[in-house]
């Protein structure tokens, strides 16, 4: 039996930061994973993150991984991948795979960091193969470097549904379409329009009736629902797929908490330990952090596994009461910034109708995952100016700003809470850098300039597919509906440091479709 | 409620979707389920213990969510009145040969 003054049990954003916290204040650390890579859901997480600076906004999440594990190893923590652990036992005791066998170790104090797994739901046909979850689709792709398949159904319009919908396409799928019993898209707006501009159709009040396909998933039959989620007979919809991809939402891996013997509480369709405000169990020096205490993101689940990690460090006499209590405040704060706005947890299944500024919220976004031209003025990133300015269109309140920090001229500001709307302020004076299109992870932000000369007007996107456009190049500009508006030329591809990876593709288009075209499409696939 | 073993939920009648498989491991179908519950099982538990749905290789990893929400159906209740399975280990599959080998004791 090996000791350690604690264990973490997942090396995902919660348990990775659970363990720096802890390791910098001089507790032996180690952290058990099953997985060959740490960094649970971020290693899949190409993407860039929503929050602000201190959430790592703007950053690649298997960045912000690796970022953690360095961190975590740095200050001493030892972490064991390839690692399963079985069994958590009273006496906070662990029962690990480790090789051929398995290996017993205790802590002086557990953090539990399991992450979550995704709900399935079964419709006929749930079994063939082809038919996965969102995230093996995501672990085949980014681990394995292997396409799930050809032509692909989604259902699920939360954010891992939109996110991982983008990836597919990203990684040269056809995503025939996205689908959600619910009448509303479940994620953010931002995420759902990056998919609706490149010509993925929503079908809200749709679910599966059935998959089939003999060895493998060959076509989906799908249905409208009624407000109980009844079938509507009549209402069938085919799709001709290989792949279907389940984003039905995840549910809390808590199986080592039970075991334990830990309270729960019954949470919707979910049971949840019971925890402190820091994710201390009913069991003295066993913490819980990140999904597995309840789902929210990884931007949380890091201050969460820090929480924990200072709780237990507080525990077992590593650090003093004021040095803990400082740190505590800062943590909840940062903590309580994340969960503003309207898809913060504790507004999940509530309806607003406008957002925090009290501006009508786009039915179109909700329902077809765009926004309508008519509509987008309407909102404060949105105004005419003469000159190169951005047009910002991100019109619901989520805890993001890196917008706002990117700008060096000073034009974009949110202000009143980071969940605010991003307004424009056009007496800044926009020196057309694209830093702020570059940085916004919900890709919500375009360059216009109305004037570049001959009738035609110059927009310049975010673009994150490969092989990039040449200059020079003919394509078509697509309408935030995905509509074909008519050939476009590249006259800018703009790749830079700073950037990220993210590349700046600028197209001319005629004067009034200036604010209508917001994707520019190879001329191959158009 | 649900540990009133009088209370008469009505008979097991077929449905369309009977046949459609819920816990992959053990290759049990949703009629099983609601058959057992008409038959007066009327928790995860015991539905478990006599259909080892969950039982399996994933541990209900991915049916537990389902069969509580088939058993509450069948019942009438909501889902979270419904208590979990209790957890236990070996959380993960491990072969018997490994969970033999104890290391480091
Ligand atoms: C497609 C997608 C997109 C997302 N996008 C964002 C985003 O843009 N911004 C954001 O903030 N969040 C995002 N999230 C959410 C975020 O990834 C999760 O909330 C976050 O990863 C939760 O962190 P965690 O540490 O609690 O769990 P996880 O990241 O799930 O890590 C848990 C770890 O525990 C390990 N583990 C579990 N059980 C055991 C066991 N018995 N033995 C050993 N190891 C075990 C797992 O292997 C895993 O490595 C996204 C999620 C998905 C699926
Ligand atoms: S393009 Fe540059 S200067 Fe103009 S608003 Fe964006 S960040 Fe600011
Ligand atoms: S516009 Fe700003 S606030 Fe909105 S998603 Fe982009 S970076 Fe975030």
């Amino acid at each position: 039996m090996t000791r350690y003054d604690l264990i973490v049990i997942g090396a995902g954003p919660a348990g990775l930061s659970a363990a720096a916290e802890a390791a910098g204040a001089g507790l032996r650390v180690a952290v058990f994973d099953e997985n060959a890579k740490p960094g649970g859901q971020l290693f899949k997480q190409i993407h860039k993150f929503f929050g602000a600076k201190e959430h790592k906004a703007k950053i690649r999440g298997v960045k912000i991984g690796a970022e953690l594990l360095a961190e975590a190893e740095k200050r001493g923590a030892e972490v064991f991948l390839n690692s399963p652990v079985a069994g958590l036992y009273k006496e906070r005791e662990i029962l690990v795979r480790r090789g051929e066998g398995v290996g017993h170790y205790k802590g002086d104090a557990i953090i539990v960091a399991t992450g979550a797994q995704e709900n399935m739901p079964a419709f006929a046909g749930w079994t063939l193969p082809g038919v996965m979850g969102a995230g093996a689709a995501q672990t085949l792709m980014h681990l394995h470097r292997v396409k799930p398949g050809k032509r692909v159904l989604m259902l699920g319009s939360g954010n891992v549904g939109l996110v991982v919908g983008f990836q597919l396409r990203q990684a040269g799928c056809e995503l025939a379409a996205v689908l959600d019993a619910a009448p509303r898209i479940g994620g953010y707006g931002v995420h759902a329009a990056k998919l609706a501009r490149t010509g993925v159709p929503f079908y809200l009040s749709h679910s599966i009736v059935r998959a089939w396909g003999t060895d493998k998933v060959t076509g989906v039959v799908a249905g409208e629902v009624d407000g109980g989620w009844n079938f509507i007979p009549g209402r069938e919809k085919q799709f001709e797929v290989d792949t279907v991809c389940i984003a039905a939402g995840l549910a809390p891996a808590t199986q080592l908490l039970k075991m334990a013997g830990c309270a729960m509480r019954a949470a919707g369709a979910d049971w949840l330990p019971v925890c402190s405000a820091v994710g201390e169990t009913s069991l003295p020096g066993v913490y819980a952090a990140g999904d597995v205490s309840g789902i929210e993101e990884a931007s949380s689940a890091m201050i969460e596994g820090r929480l924990a990690g200072g709780a237990a460090a507080r525990k077992l006499g590593f650090i003093g009461p004021d040095e803990y209590e400082e740190r505590r405040q800062v943590l909840l704060a940062a903590l309580a910034s994340l969960r503003e706005g309207m898809f913060a947890p504790q507004k999940r299944g509530q309806i607003s109708a406008q957002t925090d500024e009290g501006i009508d919220l786009s039915q179109t976004l909700l329902r077809k995952g765009y926004l309508e031209e008519g509509e987008v003025g309407k909102y404060p990133g949105v105004k005419p100016a003469a000159g190169i300015h951005p047009v910002i269109e991100c019109t619901q309140n989520i805890p993001c700003n890196p917008c706002r920090d990117a700008c060096p001229q000073g034009c974009i500001k949110v202000t009143g809470g980071i969940a605010a709307l991003p307004e424009y302020d056009d007496r800044a004076g926009c020196a057309g850098c694209g830093l702020c299109v570059a940085v916004c992870p919900g890709q919500a932000i375009f360059l216009l300039n109305e004037d570049a000369g001959d009738g035609l007007a110059e927009v310049t996107a975010p673009y994150e597919f490969l092989p990039l456009p040449q200059k020079g190049e003919l394509g078509a500009a697509l309408a935030r509906s995905g509509e074909k508006l008519c050939p476009a030329e590249v006259v800018r591809v703009k790749l830079a440091p700073a950037f990220d990876r993210t590349a700046l593709v600028t197209f001319r288009v005629p004067r009034d479709f200036a604010m209508r075209a917001r994707f520019w499409q190879k001329e191959a696939a158009a | 409620m649900s540990s009133e073993r009088t209370r008469d939920f009505g008979r097991y009648v077929a449905a369309a979707d009977d046949d459609v498989i819920i816990c992959r491991c053990e290759e049990v179908a949703k009629g099983e389920i609601r058959r057992a519950v008409r038959d007066g099982l009327f928790t995860v538990h015991e539905v478990r213990r006599l259909l080892r749905c969950g039982m399996g290789l994933c541990q209900g990893n991915t049916c537990a969510r389902l069969v509580r929400g088939i058993i509450a159906r069948e019942l009438g209740v909501a889902a979270d009145s419904l208590v979990e399975a209790t957890g236990r280990a070996p959380a993960r599959p491990l072969e018997m040969r490994v969970f033999a080998r104890e290391q480091g004791l």
